[in-house]
């Protein structure tokens, strides 16, 4: 980060964020049209443009699989986040905790290498991986968050008589949303990156021109693949952080 | 309005309220005080059931509150604590709204009474209405947390320290805006702070409790003139029981009648007002402590008295200026009275 994008961020930043998303779509529908370029940088490679899937295609396809991987990481994350800090589900705060952060130990590889013989390859080993690797931040967020809540804040929201439900609702959720937003920020950022090693049990990514680049030694099928998914990353953190700013309450995590 | 029977509070062994009986009246101001862990905060928040009581009963208005759903129950009684119980994520006018809100008031009402409350509190003119907590000072936050309390118009006022967390200057300006508006609305408060000069000032009636026994409850001033026991003179401070007794005390209930010239002619008496022909003091002759009884002393605004004024300051004035008399001056400034240093001893009831 710039000392100019610190001292100016809101302003910096979104037109960071508007030349960067031109840039992803326009190299999304358009990366074919630069195949002079990469011939030209790479003349020994035949061929030097990924052609076997149109890059649209590529990072739809992308694009789904952390799109539902992420839907499942943060419903079942907040669910159990939310289940934990409950009068009723405060003793099994610990075991979730063990659970989610053994989920991300794991090594994805590893994942796809145990589920791949029990759902063959494809899409559904490769969600697997990825949920159980995007689990942990958003679990840890979400505790983490409900945590920033003052005491003060919750007795006084009981003694003026809410009920435990409007309490979450009203209090507990949108004093919290900052903080679990930036683990659902993290958990996505990690499955965009991760996505790609599906490619190897078959799912269709970003990341199959980068393995079919690794395997073939084609170097410009890799970097195609790596400038998106790169790009892809960067905006949707970028597209993140100005979501979390909308749920900044002037001090409230803040005060002394 | 509100009676405690032999409540009681234990967690295990352990009694943090220990059979405590009271009852406060309609209309009263009852501070409950004590040392820290003496069972105050615990009895307060038994009332509105944030904590439940192991044994006894509490009755609200002739009604046992078991008998209601805790919810029901606290949105007919105002709750008011420390400033960072504003919810932060709520405009002024929202957190105002809280109770009104979960009673389903129509939005026009709610609006209606919003402005009545900023307005009660002196906050309508600042612009404070869409204001976030964390713009607010200290004092405007805690004003805003007590109109939250009473935006559903309880009878029962609970408040938990309510003016812990600002400086003593706002601190003063918050309680003698609490005493106004308790004078206004004629609710039920019941106030719970460890602060003794607060107590004195705002109570109408106050309990002291230690270890979590009830030792004494009685008006301000039977617990000043007749402490049960040696724990209470000693909470009160036995070092300056004599002043917060006069702090209680207004200059009112001392003025006497007072000596006055036109010129500079000593009378009989030993303090004489030389006046105005508008009867305004100017000069105070003799009652100046070494000096001979025809010194003349000029009246300065600084030592004059008004029938409010606590006997507490009037005295400390008196000895700040080293006069044994001040004037008590009415609102246009004529001459009432006076209280002297002798007639601070002479009353006592």
């Amino acid at each position: 980060m710039s000392v100019s994008a610190l001292s100016r961020p809101s302003f910096s930043r979104r037109a960071l964020l508007i030349l960067l998303s031109v840039l992803l779509i326009a190299l999304v529908v358009g990366m074919e049209q630069l195949a002079p370029l990469f011939r030209a940088l790479f003349p020994d490679q035949d061929p030097a443009m990924y052609e076997r899937e149109s890059f649209l295609n590529l990072t739809l396809a992308h694009l789904a699989l952390v799109l539902v991987s992420s839907l499942i990481s943060v419903s079942v994350g907040v669910a159990a986040g939310l289940f934990v800090t409950r009068p009723a589900g405060r003793e099994f705060e610990p075991l979730v905790s063990t659970l989610a952060a053994i989920g991300q130990t794991f090594p994805p590889a590893a994942v796809l290498a145990i589920v791949v013989p029990v759902a063959g390859f494809g899409f559904i080993p490769t969600l697997v991986a990825l949920v159980l690797y995007g689990l942990l931040p958003v679990v840890q967020n979400t505790v983490a968050g409900l945590g920033t809540v003052p005491s003060q804040t919750l007795e006084a929201a009981r003694g003026n008589g809410m009920s435990a439900w409007q309490i979450l609702w009203r209090i507990e959720l949108p004093l919290a949303m900052r903080v679990i937003i930036a683990g659902v920020r993290v958990s996505v950022i990690i499955n965009i990156g991760t996505a790609t090693i599906g490619s190897t049990v078959g799912a269709k990514t970003l990341g199959t021109p980068i393995i079919a680049g690794l395997v073939g030694n084609n170097l410009p099928y890799v970097i195609q693949g790596a400038i998106l998914v790169g790009l892809l990353a960067i905006v949707t953190d970028l597209a993140f952080e100005r979501l979390e700013r909308r749920f900044s309450f002037g001090e409230s995590g803040a005060m002394a | 309005m509100i009676e405690l029977q032999g409540l009681t509070k234990r967690y295990g062994e352990t009694s943090v309220v220990d059979d405590i009986s009271l009852t406060v009246e309609q209309g009263e101001f009852c501070v409950l005080i004590g040392p820290s862990g003496c069972g105050k905060s615990t009895t307060l928040k038994m009332i509105n059931r944030l904590i439940a009581h192991s044994e006894g009963k509490i009755l609200v208005g002739g009604e046992d509150i078991t008998t209601l759903p805790p919810e029901r129950l606290r949105r007919r009684i105002g709750y008011a604590i420390q400033s960072i119980g504003l919810f932060p994520h709520w405009r002024v006018a929202d957190n105002i709204a809280t109770v009104p809100k979960l009673l389903k008031w129509p939005s026009s009402r709610i609006a209606e009474r919003v402005d009545e409350l900023l307005a009660l509190f002196q906050l309508d003119d600042e612009g404070l209405h869409d204001k976030y907590p964390h713009q607010l000072s200290g004092g405007q936050a805690q004003r805003v947390g007590v109109a939250r309390a009473l935006a559903a118009d309880p009878d029962v006022l609970l408040m938990d320290e309510p003016f812990g967390a600002v400086d003593p200057l706002t601190r003063d300006t918050l309680q003698a805006e609490l005493a106004r508006v308790h004078r206004q609305t004629g609710k039920t408060i019941v106030f719970v702070t460890h602060d003794m000069d607060e107590a004195l000032r705002l109570a109408s009636r106050v309990a002291l409790l230690n270890a979590g026994q009830l030792v004494q409850y009685d008006r301000p001033a039977e617990l000043l003139v007749a402490p049960a026991n040696d724990f209470v003179r000693d909470f009160i401070g036995r070092a300056d029981l004599g002043l917060k007794l006069l702090s209680r005390r207004r200059v009112e209930e001392y003025c006497r009648p007072a000596q006055r010239t036109r010129n500079n002619a000593i009378a009989s008496a030993p303090t004489t007002w030389q006046v105005d022909a508008n009867d305004r003091p100017m000069a105070l002759l003799g009652g100046r402590l070494g000096e001979s009884e025809t010194a003349r002393t000029v009246v300065n605004p600084e030592w004059t008295a008004t029938p409010e004024m606590s006997m507490k300051e009037a005295l400390s004035r008196m000895v700040w200026f080293r006069v044994t008399a001040l004037p008590v001056l009415d609102g246009e400034g004529r001459l009432l009275g006076e209280v002297t240093m002798s007639g601070v001893m002479g009353h006592r009831s």
